[in-house]
């Protein structure tokens, strides 16, 4: 074991125990026993949730997947990719951390170590996208996670089939897309949807905006005379949204950040009573792959918005 | 730009992780200012908010008899959400909840309280979407539904519009008392708008009994009388009366927890498999169980058990004899603990005797199925292993730790061959890593979409109060001036071990 390989692996699992590859499982069952002797009745496990990044993205992931382990049934694999074929791996009772493997056995780590029978769900932070097509075979979701998604966009179609797509900007918008959903179950608001002319969108993340765009025009089925203008401004990416507006022929539909507060605000224009303060949640990482993990489905509307967000420019 | 899909249905709907809201609506809480309203209603409304499942429109009018402003009602609002919610301060979304809240007084036999209620809800600007709770005394539930009727609240003003009435238990007192009740209000509302609600329901637990049952392929086939020894059904509570020794003397145990609660559960483990998981499906399927239950007190006179707690020591303190407790007759007879044996004449059930029992000031607060699986034909190990073999069981924990557990024999480690019980657990607050659902969160969004599964039907109801009427009767006639007791913080009276010892078999120790 070489210094090099040793720092990733400790930044992520400061407590964990470092071993082979095949030592993993018999480290783990020993953990779990000897766990359980301070703590009681072992829990049902519902997943394994799946990290892929680069050390410095997982490490954050790691953090997320320990506060989600605290609260459910997951066993975490933490996956950083590199060079070799006998990687360095380090292991605590609910989480195992491997480092610099080589994206040509990616799939192989994970069918090892993946719990049988269960839904897997990979966590993708960045890699390489050759390594991603064959999890796409292994994982039951894929989510993405990455600065820049328009590669790994532009062959979403061949994920489609395979495994459940999504993107943790989707994750993120999940309230936003709720609370302009609310709005549409006024009776008033979809007799005048069809006069909508435009959309704006304030945003600190320009994918997100387009896929938010590309949610609304593929569910309303707006053609290219819906003018859609997003503007990148400053704040925090776990917030990607600022401000949506929509107008048009006797309606205008807006959605705002309320100024101090982490809720947001939807309302129709001109009509008090419709307007609705709703919490954004907390957005941390551990809440979002939580979020995802209560999806078991294929989910057709990200799909959708995809396709259609890859239309739009910014 | 083309016209959004499906004229009339939302188009952003599909596909939401956040399932679908109610269609706009008015929620009405009869009985605002009570004990109910706001350890339970209040909070729960505030968890829908903040869990975005309240409608776009939407608003909540109180009626009560207590003189209150629509600000005062606020203040209830966040001082119950201090209480029971842990909100120390209003936040952004109690704030606009209860911007949308308004208040109307009177007495709930009194026509100017309608007339108030109608422009009050004209006022609120409400949708034609209106969910009457009726949180109240059930003195008031006929009066109430009467009136609503006869102002017009009962008939929506569109086609869109609809009117439901959420009631609470007690549904009446006895079998008669029932049926008069479930005629008042189907002179004004048809059974389709009425929500008899039983809490137990609601819990994530019970209704995991039917995807445990028929989302599985490996339970049903052993769900039966060929491989079921017996069930048991334990509802426990630590507390006494507290402030309901009023109702609680009328009551006993057989009315308030038997009737409803431990018969929706019974009906929940023994039905037969619907034909599709729908509202009229899963209550006729229900309905067969009650149906198919042999009249309790033929057959064998010691098929009931009654008893009343007496001065003891439970949750690490002395706590009084229920005739002792404030509000309670000092000669009452009422019983605080009951436990039943029933027995189905079903295909299924045949000779499996179900055992109920629920009381108070016993020595923990929990409630839980547990089934017993009979015993292998035959012991094979009895010659090498010193251990007897339990029978395997399943236990449904509904509260407080809601979840699944199974009983098995495994073999001790060692050269041996030596047998021992081990048990695996699934529970709902741990394997998921989400916040379970107050029942009566679940309950108040149910109705508001008109979905009643989780509601009691007339019959029902009415089949229920059949079973347990003539055991009232028995005890009136019976004239008994004492009943069996209990020590409180013991697990009930002598006379219900005895029940089960009768059949060579124990209660379950929790």
């Amino acid at each position: 074991m070489t210094a090099r390989q040793e720092k990733p692996v400790e930044r992520l699992l400061p407590a964990g125990r470092d071993v082979t590859f095949a030592e993993i499982e018999v480290t783990l069952a020993r953990l779990v026993r000897d766990g359980r002797r301070k703590r009681g009745p072992a829990r049902a496990l519902t997943a394994t949730v799946i990290a892929i990044g680069n050390p410095e993205r997982l490490v954050a992931a790691a953090d997320a997947l320990e506060q989600l382990g605290e609260t459910g049934g997951v066993r975490a694999i933490l996956i950083s990719e590199g060079e070799h074929t006998s990687p360095v791996a380090r292991v605590t009772e609910n989480a195992i951390a491997i480092s610099g493997l080589s994206p040509r056995y990616l799939n192989n780590a994970v069918a090892a170590l993946r719990l049988s029978s269960l839904p897997s769900v990979v966590w993708w932070r960045g890699g390489s996208i050759e390594a991603l097509d064959g999890l796409a075979n292994l994982a039951d979701r894929l989510v993405l996670d990455i600065e820049h998604p328009d590669a790994v966009w532009a062959r979403a179609d061949t994920l489609f089939d395979r495994t459940a797509l999504t993107d943790l900007r989707w994750t993120r918008l999940t309230r936003w897309r709720s609370a302009v959903a609310h709005l549409f179950d006024l009776p008033q608001v979809r007799a005048a949807a069809a006069g909508l002319r435009s959309l704006s969108i304030d945003t600190t993340d320009v994918f997100a905006a387009r896929l938010f765009a590309g949610w609304l025009t593929a569910r309303l089925r707006w053609s290219s005379s819906v003018a859609i203008d997003i503007r990148v401004v400053k704040g925090d990416i776990a917030t990607p949204l600022a401000r949506v507006t929509a107008a048009g022929d006797g309606l205008g539909l807006s959605l705002g950040v309320r100024s101090g507060t982490s809720c947001l605000e939807a309302s129709v224009d001109g009509a008090e009573a419709t307007a609705r303060i709703v919490p954004l949640g907390d957005g941390t990482l551990a809440s979002l792959i939580g979020e995802e993990l209560g999806v078991r489905t294929r989910d057709l509307a990200f799909e959708q918005a995809l396709v259609a967000a890859r239309e739009i420019s910014a | 730009m083309s016209v959004p899909p499906g004229d009339g249905v939302n188009p952003l709907l599909d596909g939401l992780r956040i399932e679908p809201t109610p269609e706009p609506t008015a929620l009405v809480i009869f009985g605002a200012s009570g004990d109910l309203t706001r350890r339970k209603l209040l909070p729960a409304l505030y968890k829908l908010a903040q869990a975005q499942r309240l409608p776009a429109r939407f608003a909540i009018v109180g009626v009560a008899r207590s003189p209150m402003t629509d600000d005062q009602f606020r203040q209830h609002f966040h001082d119950s959400l201090k209480e029971f919610s842990g909100l120390q301060k209003p936040d952004e979304v109690s704030t606009s909840l209860a911007r949308a809240m308004g208040y109307v007084q009177g007495e709930m036999d009194d026509p100017a309280l309608y007339r108030n209620l109608t422009a009050k809800l004209s006022e609120m600007g409400s949708p034609d979407g209106v969910l009457f709770y009726l949180a109240t005394p059930p003195g008031v539930y006929g009066p109430a539904v009467e009136q609503l009727g006869a102002a017009g609240l009962t008939t929506p003003a569109t086609p869109e519009g609809w009117r439901r009435v959420i009631v609470e238990k007690p549904f009446g007192t006895d079998l008669e008392s029932a049926r008069e009740l479930n005629r008042v209000l189907h002179a004004r509302l048809d059974e389709s708008q009425i929500f008899r609600i039983d809490h137990y329901l609601g819990k994530e637990t019970v209704q995991n009994l039917l995807v445990f049952r028929f989302a599985n392929g490996m339970f049903e086939p052993v769900w039966n009388r060929r491989y079921i020894d017996h069930v048991q059904i334990t509802a426990a509570e630590t507390v006494g009366v507290e402030r309901r020794a009023n109702y609680y003397e009328g009551a006993g145990a057989l009315r308030d927890m038997v009737q409803n609660h431990l018969m929706q559960v019974l009906a929940m483990i023994a039905m037969e498999p619907p034909i599709a998981f729908s509202a009229e499906n899963v209550r006729d399927r229900k309905h067969d169980v009650l149906a198919s239950i042999q009249p309790i007190l033929e057959g064998r006179d010691d098929n009931v058990v009654r008893a009343q707690y007496e001065a003891g020591w439970v949750s690490g303190a002395e706590v009084p004899a229920y005739r002792a407790d404030e509000g309670v007759n000092p000669a009452s007879t009422t019983e605080t603990y009951v436990a039943l044996r029933l027995q189905l004449d079903s295909w299924r059930w045949a000779g499996v005797p179900f055992y109920l029992r629920t009381g108070k000031r016993l020595p923990k607060r929990t409630t839980e199925i547990a089934i017993q699986f009979r015993r292998p034909p035959l012991h094979i190990f009895k010659r090498i292993s010193p251990t007897a073999i339990a029978s395997n069981l399943l236990i449904v924990n509904v509260q407080p730790d809601e979840g699944i557990s199974v009983r098995f024999e495994a073999k001790l480690p060692g050269s041996r061959m030596q047998l021992a019980p081990v048990m695996m657990n699934f529970r709902y607050g741990s394997a998921f890593g989400v916040p379970v659902p107050e029942a009566y969160e679940t309950l108040l969004l149910d109705a508001m979409l008109g979905d009643p599964t989780l509601f009691a039907r007339h019959d029902f109801v009415e089949a229920s109060w059949a079973l347990i009427t003539p055991i009232h009767e028995a005890w009136k006639a019976s004239g008994a001036k004492t009943v069996p007791s209990y020590e409180a913080g013991e697990w009930g009276p002598r006379e219900a071990d005895a029940m089960m010892a009768a059949d060579n078999r124990r209660w379950r120790t929790l």
